[in-house]
């Protein structure tokens, strides 16, 4: 099977709060570029696609430079191309992302299996996939937690509230990747990830934003007030944290 | 332009949307109801539709796209409103793209002015909050909670009829989770992270759980390490959860996990670095190594 999966690189989401900034409608802040944890499970599952049915996969991001690192790791764990669409970084509205990314897609050719994570972190959108599905006109799989080559189609299973289904879909498919039992991004071997870092990246021109919305505002949310902590030797903690524990739940312990 | 909910009857927080709806469109609002079996009448905002799929409470993203392009028979609303929710994960942003509209979703507040709409919804997971404009159409999710519900006028339904359309996936066969505790209704959570360091200490939370009455939660990291189901991940992309109380044990405090439980009333923390964020969204914190801590805790307890 012929997959591409998407996959964008964003600044480190576990950054303790106060470390990413916003400025001029940006977030800046001294934290590493990282590959988003869903474009992780998305990977994951086109590596698996891709090797189970002796296919290839390919990876597309759009960004600037500090989009290789997803790239670069994706070319680790055994893409064949990686393809980056060039535009300044910035908000970008996803219906035109989802544009920029099925006009690369189709240029190196199209796919039977197009992978999406089912969020990226850092505007929090979770909706490229959908968009991407709807203007391609292709079934759209949300949320998928594992999947199987079977023939020329895939089993998949996939969240749905208060647990998941399984069941069978043909190619050609959308789908966009959770996390769960069977997405859970591999680590690259030092080799490979050496070798990676002389393959090309493919870049290609994208075009100004032009379509949906633009960005208005950007403030960083007010964050709670700390409490107080129980302090103390472990003894002394723990019959803090009972009584406060038996004063909010009522009926608990010894105490009802 | 036009104004129009999308919504399942279902659906706990289609009230708020079509509330929405209300607002923003005035008596020339449209409703589009997806309905489980025929009724005549159904709260609405202007006029509205309704189509029913059998099945619903089971209905997959195929499913209910097709019910959506059925309701709006190729003459879409130029604003589309639904829940944020699986709805819109099934439905808002494919429709978007089909329609060649923008979509957003987590919508905390939306206004139209004259053909302008306007947004505002979180980003980095909950550290920002990002305002956006657009001209012309859109499909907005609107974040649950975000809007109260008003009373609406029970409103004769115009039914569309609709062949039941085929599911996504061939030989479905659903798996309700047995960890499957209503985190959304649970009034105490107890929940792990990475900090727990194994599947055994996590599957011990079981009797925590049991001594304050509580449902089992999990960070993201503890799912991803496979101690606990994805079902039970509270966080932006997991659980939304509103209880009483919500206990964090080895969790660092991610902005994407906070922002699944700020709606807690009382949050308690216990996490063995002093400086993890959790403990700036927590009303008492305790820094301890949990495994040393837990069985003083259990002895405290019992103790009463
Ligand atoms: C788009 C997006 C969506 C996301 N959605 C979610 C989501 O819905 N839910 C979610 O949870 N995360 C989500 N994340 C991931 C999030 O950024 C964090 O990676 C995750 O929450 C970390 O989980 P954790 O706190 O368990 O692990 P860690 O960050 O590894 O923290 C473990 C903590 O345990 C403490 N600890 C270690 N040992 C002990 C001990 N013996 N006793 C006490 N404490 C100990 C450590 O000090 C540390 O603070 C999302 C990320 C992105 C980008
Ligand atoms: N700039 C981008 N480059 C590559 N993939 C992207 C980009 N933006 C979004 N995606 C893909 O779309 C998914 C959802 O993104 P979003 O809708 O922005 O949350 C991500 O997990 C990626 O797979």
């Amino acid at each position: 099977m012929r997959v591409i999966a998407f996959v964008k690189s964003i600044l480190d989401p576990e950054a303790p709060p106060g470390a990413i900034r916003f400025e001029a409608g940006k977030a800046v802040g001294d934290v590493p570029q990282v590959l988003g944890p869903y474009e992780g499970n998305a990977l994951e599952l086109g590596v698996q696609i891709a090797e189970a049915s002796q296919g290839e996969l390919r990876v597309v991001a759009l960004g600037g430079q500090e989009q290789e690192t997803g790239l670069r790791k994706a070319l680790a764990l055994g893409a064949v191309a990686a393809v980056r669409v060039d535009v300044s970084g910035g908000f970008r509205d996803p219906l035109d992302t989802a544009g920029e990314l099925k006009a690369a897609a189709d240029a190196l050719g199209g796919a039977d299996v197009y992978i999406f994570g089912r969020q990226a972190g850092d505007w929090d959108q979770g909706v490229t996939a959908g968009l991407f599905a709807g203007l391609s006109g292709l079934p759209y799989v949300p949320l998928v937690q594992a999947g199987e080559v079977l023939g020329a189609g895939l089993k998949l299973r996939r969240e749905i509230p208060g647990g998941y289904e399984e069941g069978e879909i043909a190619a050609p498919c959308v789908l966009s990747a959770s996390n769960g039992p069977g997405t859970l991004l591999r680590l690259p071997k030092v080799k490979d990830v050496m070798l990676a870092n002389r393959k090309p990246i493919e870049v290609r021109e994208g075009g100004k934003a032009s379509a949906g919305f633009s960005p208005a505002s950007l403030e960083a949310s007010v964050t709670r007030r700390a409490g107080r902590r129980i302090e103390g030797d472990l003894k002394a903690q723990a019959e803090g944290l009972a009584q406060e524990l038996r004063r909010v739940i009522p009926g608990i312990g010894g105490g009802a | 332009m036009r104004v129009g909910a999308l919504v399942r009857s279902d659906d706990q927080s289609a009230l708020e949307v079509l509330s929405l709806a209300q607002e923003l469109g005035g008596g020339a609002a449209e409703t589009y109801l997806i309905l489980p079996a025929p009724q005549a009448q159904h709260p609405a905002a202007g006029k509205a539709r309704a189509v029913v799929l059998e099945g619903l409470a089971d209905a997959d993203p195929a499913q209910l796209f097709a019910a959506a392009e059925a309701l709006f028979g190729g003459a879409a609303p130029d604003v589309v409103l639904l829940p944020d929710g699986p709805l819109f994960e099934a439905v808002g942003a494919r429709l978007a793209g089909s329609l060649g509209r923008p979509a957003v979703r987590d919508a905390g507040s939306v206004a139209l002015d004259g053909s302008r709409v306007r947004v505002v919804k979180g980003a980095f997971g909950g550290k920002a909050a990002l305002g956006l404009e657009t001209e012309g159409g859109a499909v907005i999710g609107v974040r649950q909670g975000a809007h109260p519900a008003q009373d609406l006028p029970q409103t004769s339904l115009e039914m569309v009829q609709m062949a039941p359309p085929a599911p996504l996936l061939s030989g479905r066969k659903a798996v309700r989770d047995s960890s499957g505790d209503d985190l959304g209704r649970a009034k105490v959570i107890v929940s792990g992270g990475r900090g727990l360091g194994s599947a055994e200490a996590y599957a011990a939370l079981r009797d925590v759980a049991q001594l304050l009455g509580a449902s089992l939660g999990a960070s993201r990291a503890a799912v991803d390490e496979g101690w606990a189901s994805p079902s039970q991940q509270v966080g932006i992309t997991g659980q939304k959860v509103a209880p009483e109380v919500y206990v964090a044990i080895g969790i660092s405090g991610a902005s994407q996990h906070l922002s699944g439980m700020s709606g807690a009333k009382f949050v308690v923390a216990v996490n063995r670095d002093d400086k993890a964020p959790i403990f700036e969204a927590a009303d008492v914190g305790v820094v301890a190594d949990w495994h040393a801590l837990w069985p003083e805790l259990r002895r405290a307890l019992a103790g009463g």
